[in-house]
């Protein structure tokens, strides 16, 4: 099987510490986010699908190349580690033309796609400077260049919108999708909720270093039975609107919006309670909107993990 | 679900050969040592004493001049014992020029977490050490056997083809005991700055190995009343290893091979020191 990052029965054990245990897992192409609190073992399924620390057991393929082929796996795979760390004294074009020597490109072939990478980052002002002169961002961003620049299909992003301005985190935010959408895989892990559930294609949740929901948002928020859908109609009579449907056994809670215009209702049974909406449509009540209320990151993430360490 | 067109294509054009890829770490990092003027400057004054064996082998071969100014024609002899001399002082200038420049070419790495970044690469751990040690290997070689042969090639010139077909084993004698000690230098260096992570400790590190080294084997030696305690004097060993190899005894009190085997356990000791510690994430317990 040649496609997709596969984790069969992976597990990562620092000594004693667990790193994630008994990962299986399959990601497909397009842009996947990692999400979970600090230590869950978000750093060590990124290092162990890169290569840089090895399972203590089970395997790992990155496009059907094990990962401590290390030859054929970079050349598909950029990673971009959380650290802030470079070597001294380079400027930025440096840094990235070096480590493109590194990965066997000629030298006029590393200057010319060093230049290319740094322009994606709009970094090409700064690009003579000493990293070590560098801002935040900046660093955030050559980080990325470095991990583009070879034009990996596979892109292992430890927090890559850390220390980004709203400007940046759109720019980069862009370059991570047109990746997608060229086909390439691109892995993301980061605390911020809202940015995750914008960007990602399908989330991977871990805690305590199991893997606790996988897949596109919809279908896990589907898959928890435990917490009713919870729903948000906007119309203009909400009140008779929540009188006719707590005459079905599926309701459990309805409240009125601040407004008086909308109504947010928790059902046991969503499929029931759409097909529902539809006779209720004709009886003369004006819908204007229905909109699942709890279908996002930030809602999967509170019910699976808990609230704690929430960015919102 | 998102709809991608696929138009990734991946690089495609020639790569260098992988063998060659631990060069690119040998030309920064040597570009970088040489950006000390201190550094410079002593790489310079390591050729005097090689300039100071050139005068002496002219004036071997200039009898009449030697008779003029009254020196005895017999006094300078280029033989083993010569070149003996010449790998001494040369070693002891390689120790110094490693004790410089060797610790700052792993720890920096190391100590700023950059690891992770030579790992994502087609680049393996071996080819970092190998890259880093060829740094050493390379300025070492400059100034130990590359002058050594010279002056080995400039002798055989002035004494003839006779003389260049008997000694020839001084120049194999030359260049290997160099390549040994350039080896134990590096992986000394390498191991000691890749354990304490610090550029200076690791320096004062390895005058220590060397010094206390030496200092504590005496002690060894005269408390105990054994001679095990050369064993911890690691420029005895390698002077007993010299002998051996440019055929000069000296009486040492351990024999070569003696000598071979605990330096083989040095080289080893700091290979797996290296070896556990250039890593791209190390496990903190």
């Amino acid at each position: 099987m040649n496609d997709g990052i596969i984790f069969e029965d992976v597990s990562k054990f620092y000594g004693e510490i667990l790193g994630v245990n008994r990962v299986n897992l399959s990601i497909p192409s397009g842009i996947t986010g990692l999400v979970g609190p600090n230590g869950s073992g978000k750093t060590t399924l990124m290092n162990l699908m890169t290569g840089l620390v090895r399972p203590s057991r089970g395997r790992i393929q990155v496009l059907g190349i094990a990962t401590d082929d290390s030859e054929n796996l970079f050349r598909l795979v950029g990673y971009s580690t959380q650290f802030d760390a470079f070597p001294k004294g380079l400027t930025g074009f440096q840094f990235i033309y070096s480590y493109l020597c590194l990965t066997g490109t000629s030298q006029q072939e590393a200057e010319r796609t060093a230049w290319q990478a740094i322009e994606r980052v709009n970094l090409t002002d700064a690009a003579s400077r000493k990293i070590a002169a560098y801002s935040k961002g900046m660093r955030q961003r050559i980080r990325l260049a470095q991990a583009l620049a070879h034009n990996p299909k596979v892109l292992v992003l430890d927090e890559p919108l850390n220390g980004l301005d709203p400007l940046a985190r759109s720019e980069m935010i862009a370059l991570f999708r047109a990746s997608a959408a060229a086909g390439c895989y691109v892995i993301i892990s980061s605390h911020i909720l809202h940015e995750v559930d914008v960007i990602s294609d399908q989330v991977i949740l871990l805690s305590n270093g199991y893997v606790v929901a996988e897949g596109q948002i919809q279908s896990v928020r589907n898959e928890i039975q435990e917490h009713p859908t919870q729903i948000l109609i906007r119309c203009d009579r909400p009140r008779d609107l929540a009188a006719k449907l707590f005459q079905s056994e599926y309701m459990i809670e309805a409240s009125i919006h601040n407004d008086g215009r909308g109504l947010l209702l928790k059902t046991r049974d969503a499929d029931r309670f759409y097909l529902a909406m539809n006779q209720l449509a004709l009886d003369g009540i004006q819908i204007e909107s229905i909109a699942p209320a709890d279908d996002d990151v930030l809602s999967v993430y509170e019910y699976l993990i808990g609230n704690e360490e929430v960015v919102r | 679900m998102a709809v991608y067109r696929r138009s990734y294509k991946p690089y495609s054009g020639t790569l260098t050969a992988p063998w060659s890829r631990f060069f690119v770490l040998f030309r920064y990092s040597r570009r970088d040592l040489f950006r000390s003027k201190l550094q410079t400057g002593f790489f310079v004054a390591c050729f005097f004493y090689p300039i100071v064996c050139l005068v002496m082998i002219y004036l071997a071969h200039s009898a009449s001049f030697l008779a003029k100014i009254g020196i005895p024609a017999e006094l300078i002899s280029i033989d083993n014992m010569f070149f003996f001399h010449f790998m001494n002082v040369q070693g002891v200038l390689a120790f110094l020029m490693t004790a410089f420049a060797g610790p700052g070419l792993i720890s920096p790495d190391l100590a700023n977490g950059a690891l992770p970044l030579y790992f994502c690469r087609p680049f393996s751990r071996a080819e970092y050490v190998l890259g880093k040690s060829s740094v050493l290997g390379i300025l070492l070689s400059e100034i130990t056997w590359v002058p050594g042969v010279v002056l080995f090639i400039i002798q055989a010139s002035f004494a003839g083809a006779h003389w260049a077909w008997d000694n020839l084993w001084i120049a194999g004698s030359l260049i290997l005991a160099s390549l040994i000690w350039i080896a134990i230098l590096s992986m000394l260096a390498m191991a000691l700055s890749a354990w304490v992570k610090w550029r200076i400790v690791a320096g004062a590190l390895l005058l220590a190995v060397m010094f206390f080294g030496a200092g504590f084997g005496q002690a060894v030696n005269v408390v105990l009343r054994t001679e095990t305690g050369y064993f911890f004097n690691l420029a005895y060993l390698m002077a007993a290893v010299w002998e051996g190899l440019f055929r000069v005894d000296l009486g040492r009190a351990i024999s070569v091979g003696q000598a071979w085997i605990a330096l083989l356990v040095y080289c080893f000791f700091c290979l797996w020191l290296l070896m556990r510690k250039v890593r791209a994430y190390e496990v903190i317990r």
